[in-house]
């Protein structure tokens, strides 16, 4: 009887404690406490597996008592998605959690190209008055907007004027770090100073972690099913560097249907730079590129140009000294001049 | 009993309550055994051969069952009728025969020759032509519903993933 009693009594203060003590499996952190619950198996064996397996789950998720309430009461509701999902808000916050760890990387993007606001993007005038707003924008950027693109901008049409509907997202990054990094994969970490021995830049493999946010599928996409593009100069196949990594970049920066060279977004090398990755030259979230030149030049150098500081910048397509697709005929119409100095010149220092 | 077996209790109560101590996941809406049923009725329909993924690598049946607490709700009689008939019609062996076996009962069921008394006046036909595009979708459709597990169709046909697309394709003009 009296087993009886505290049976039920200890039903009774399970339901009372359900609450903080989800939440303290959750906080408790260690992958098994996690586990037991049965929709989130498959992120646990992946961590486990992971780059970030030393990292623990709370160091990266929200484990907030209200949120951990909020699961459990899902869970019982039956309103489980069909898998589980991070809400745009906890993509967000989790910007921050990344940043902890990986400051420089955060600060890179920060000062980045990729770190552009919902607002320049779908307020930009000329941009909208050329092209009428879709949900498509948002596979290239925005992707972990929950909605359609009515839901974000009005008015809809080429009219405008325009103003965003979810105003707290104005100044909010359309690009965060998980629209190009996934963690929930096998991966080693690698520790500092297996790189620096052993890896140089050039021959250096890819991250476990890279992988598109697909809008579609609403999961990211490893960098094995991003494909490498079959990009044309008119007829002719273009040489292209097997470097993987591009295909992340070929999702966003993209040739227009027909995989013309120059089409729509892109960017592929031709010319003297031919067969190059993009990451050759583009560091990984800066974007910048200068400091890049020096690594190949001036050993690879015909011209005693000095790649420092000559012009590159062209958002002319047709320029002849674009970076992307410059050829030796555009500068030296009349044929390539005999070679005067020799290839270890110190015109070209550094 | 002491105080610390007192908790023990509490935490046992506790952890069976919210979460199970499995590690795959168990299925919403059908049972253990109804999920089992219907794995092997999916499988006949998109049977796995040596080269090419079934109805099985792109877990249809999970798609099903998911989908069966928000759009198919209204399929739960349904599927729950057909799940018992078919096992009756085998005497509780549908998950143990072999495909072909199973096949042959399907084929009666899709052209409504069921027994009337187990699947009703239309012999299974309905049911059968629910199940059966259920299992489609599950297998063709996009993985963010449940099913097409790891894509495992896409690839089959060589349906990129993500395929390279620039902006301007959709833009028409
Ligand atoms: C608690 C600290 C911590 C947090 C938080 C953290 N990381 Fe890491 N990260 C690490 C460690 C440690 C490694 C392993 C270092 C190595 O591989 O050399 C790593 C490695 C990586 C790598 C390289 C390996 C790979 O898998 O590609 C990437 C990229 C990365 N982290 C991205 C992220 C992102 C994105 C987030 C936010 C979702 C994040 N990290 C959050 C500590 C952390
Ligand atoms: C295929 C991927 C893709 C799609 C779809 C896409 N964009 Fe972009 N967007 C990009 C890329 C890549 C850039 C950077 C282009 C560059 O600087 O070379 C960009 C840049 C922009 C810019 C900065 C100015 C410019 O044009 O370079 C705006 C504004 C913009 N996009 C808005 C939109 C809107 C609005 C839509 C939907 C109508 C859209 N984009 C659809 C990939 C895409
Ligand atoms: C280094 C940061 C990091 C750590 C540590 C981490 N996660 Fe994640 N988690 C992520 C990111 C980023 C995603 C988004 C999907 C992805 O990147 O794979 C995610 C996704 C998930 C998802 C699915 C939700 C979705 O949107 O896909 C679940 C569930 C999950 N994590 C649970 C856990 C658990 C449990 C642990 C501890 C065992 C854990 N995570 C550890 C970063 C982390
Ligand atoms: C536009 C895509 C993109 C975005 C957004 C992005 N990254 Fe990266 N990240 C990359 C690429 C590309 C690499 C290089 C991976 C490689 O070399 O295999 C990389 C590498 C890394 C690495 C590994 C660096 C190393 O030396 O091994 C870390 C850590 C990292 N990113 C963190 C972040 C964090 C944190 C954010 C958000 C603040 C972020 N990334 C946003 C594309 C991106
Ligand atoms: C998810 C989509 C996406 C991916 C992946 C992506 N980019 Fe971008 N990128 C953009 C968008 C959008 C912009 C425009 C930002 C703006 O307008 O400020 C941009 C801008 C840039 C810029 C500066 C453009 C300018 O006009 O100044 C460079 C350089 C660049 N990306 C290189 C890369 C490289 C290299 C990769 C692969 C490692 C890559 N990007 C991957 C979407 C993407
Ligand atoms: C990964 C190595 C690599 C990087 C990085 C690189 N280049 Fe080159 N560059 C080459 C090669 C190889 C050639 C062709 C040499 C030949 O065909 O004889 C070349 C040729 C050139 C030429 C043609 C004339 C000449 O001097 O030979 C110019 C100009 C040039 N590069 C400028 C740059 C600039 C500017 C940068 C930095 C933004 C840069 N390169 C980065 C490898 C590189
Ligand atoms: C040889 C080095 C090199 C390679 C390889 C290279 N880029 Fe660039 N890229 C540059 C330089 C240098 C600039 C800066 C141009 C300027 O503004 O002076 C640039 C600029 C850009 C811009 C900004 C817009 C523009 O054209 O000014 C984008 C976007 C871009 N690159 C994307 C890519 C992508 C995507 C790839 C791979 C497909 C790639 N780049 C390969 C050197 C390179
Ligand atoms: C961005 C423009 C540019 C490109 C591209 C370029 N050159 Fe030059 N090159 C020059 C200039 C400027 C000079 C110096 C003036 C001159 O002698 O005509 C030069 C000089 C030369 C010289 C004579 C160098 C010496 O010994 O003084 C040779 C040889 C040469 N280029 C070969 C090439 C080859 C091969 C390529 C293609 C791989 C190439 N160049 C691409 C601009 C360029």
């Amino acid at each position: 009887m009296k087993t009886v009693l505290a049976i039920a009594m200890a039903v009774a203060l399970a339901g009372l404690l359900l609450a903080p003590a989800t939440d303290y499996a959750y906080k408790a952190g260690g992958g098994e406490a996690c586990a037991r619950c049965h929709e989130i198996a498959p992120q646990v064996e992946a961590w486990m597996e992971s780059s970030h397996r030393e990292v623990r789950c709370e160091q990266c998720h929200h484990s907030g008592m209200l949120t951990n309430m909020r699961r459990v009461r899902d869970h019982w509701a039956g309103e489980v998605p069909a898998k589980p999902r991070m809400k745009h808000a906890d993509v967000l916050a989790m910007t921050e959690r990344c940043r902890s760890c990986h400051q420089q990387e955060y600060a890179q993007w920060r000062n980045g190209p990729h770190s552009v606001t919902f607002e320049s993007l779908f307020l930009d005038k000329k941009h909208n008055s050329e092209r009428i707003l879709m949900d498509d924008c948002f596979r290239c950027h925005g992707m972990h907007f929950e909605g359609g693109i009515e839901d974000l901008v009005q008015p809809v049409n080429t009219e405008g004027p325009w103003e965003l509907k979810r105003a707290d997202l104005k100044n909010t990054p359309a690009l965060p770090c998980l629209s190009c990094h996934s963690v929930h994969r096998t991966g080693q970490p690698l520790k500092g100073h297996v790189r620096k021995a052993g890896i140089s830049w050039r021959e250096e493999i890819a991250r476990p972690s890279l992988a598109l946010f697909d809008r579609r599928s609403l999961a990211p996409v490893a960098l094995g099913d991003l494909p490498l593009p079959v990009v044309y100069e008119d007829e002719r196949p273009v040489k292209m560097s097997p470097d993987q990594r591009q295909g992340l970049c070929y999702q966003c920066h993209a040739p227009l249907a027909g995989g013309q060279i120059k089409s729509g977004d892109d960017r592929t090398p031709m010319g003297v730079h031919e067969g190059l990755s993009c990451l050759a030259c583009h560091d990984h979230h800066r974007g910048t590129t200068r400091t890049s030149c020096a690594t190949c030049h001036p050993r690879l150098s015909n011209c005693g140009l000095d790649v420092e500081t000559m012009d590159t910048t062209f958002a002319n397509k047709e320029s002849k000294h674009n970076i992307h697709w410059v050829k030796c005929a555009d500068c030296h119409p009349k044929g390539v001049p005999p070679k005067r100095v020799s290839s270890s010149s110190p015109r070209l220092a550094p | 009993m002491k105080r610390r077996s007192f908790f023990l209790v509490a935490s046992g109560a506790l952890t069976g309550a919210g979460c199970g101590h499995r590690r795959s996941a168990p299925f919403r809406t059908l049972s253990e055994s109804e999920a089992a049923t219907l794995e092997a009725w999916c499988d006949a329909l998109i049977p796995s051969t040596d080269g090419t993924p079934g109805a099985k690598e792109a877990r249809t049946s999970r798609y099903i069952d998911i989908q069966l607490t928000r759009r198919f709700r209204k399929f739960r009689p349904q599927y729950q009728q057909a799940l018992a008939a078919i096992e009756k019609m085998t005497g509780g062996r549908f998950t143990e025969i072999s495909v072909e076996e199973r096949t042959v009962l399907l084929e009666k069921i899709e052209k409504g020759e069921g027994d009337k008394a187990l699947w009703g006046p239309d012999g299974g036909r309905e049911v059968f032509n629910l199940i059966l595009q259920h299992t489609l979708q599950g297998f063709y459709g996009n993985p963010r519903h449940g099913g097409n597990h790891d894509y495992v169709s896409w690839r089959m046909l060589g349906i990129p993933v993500v395929p390279v697309r620039g902006r301007g394709v959709a833009y028409g003009a």
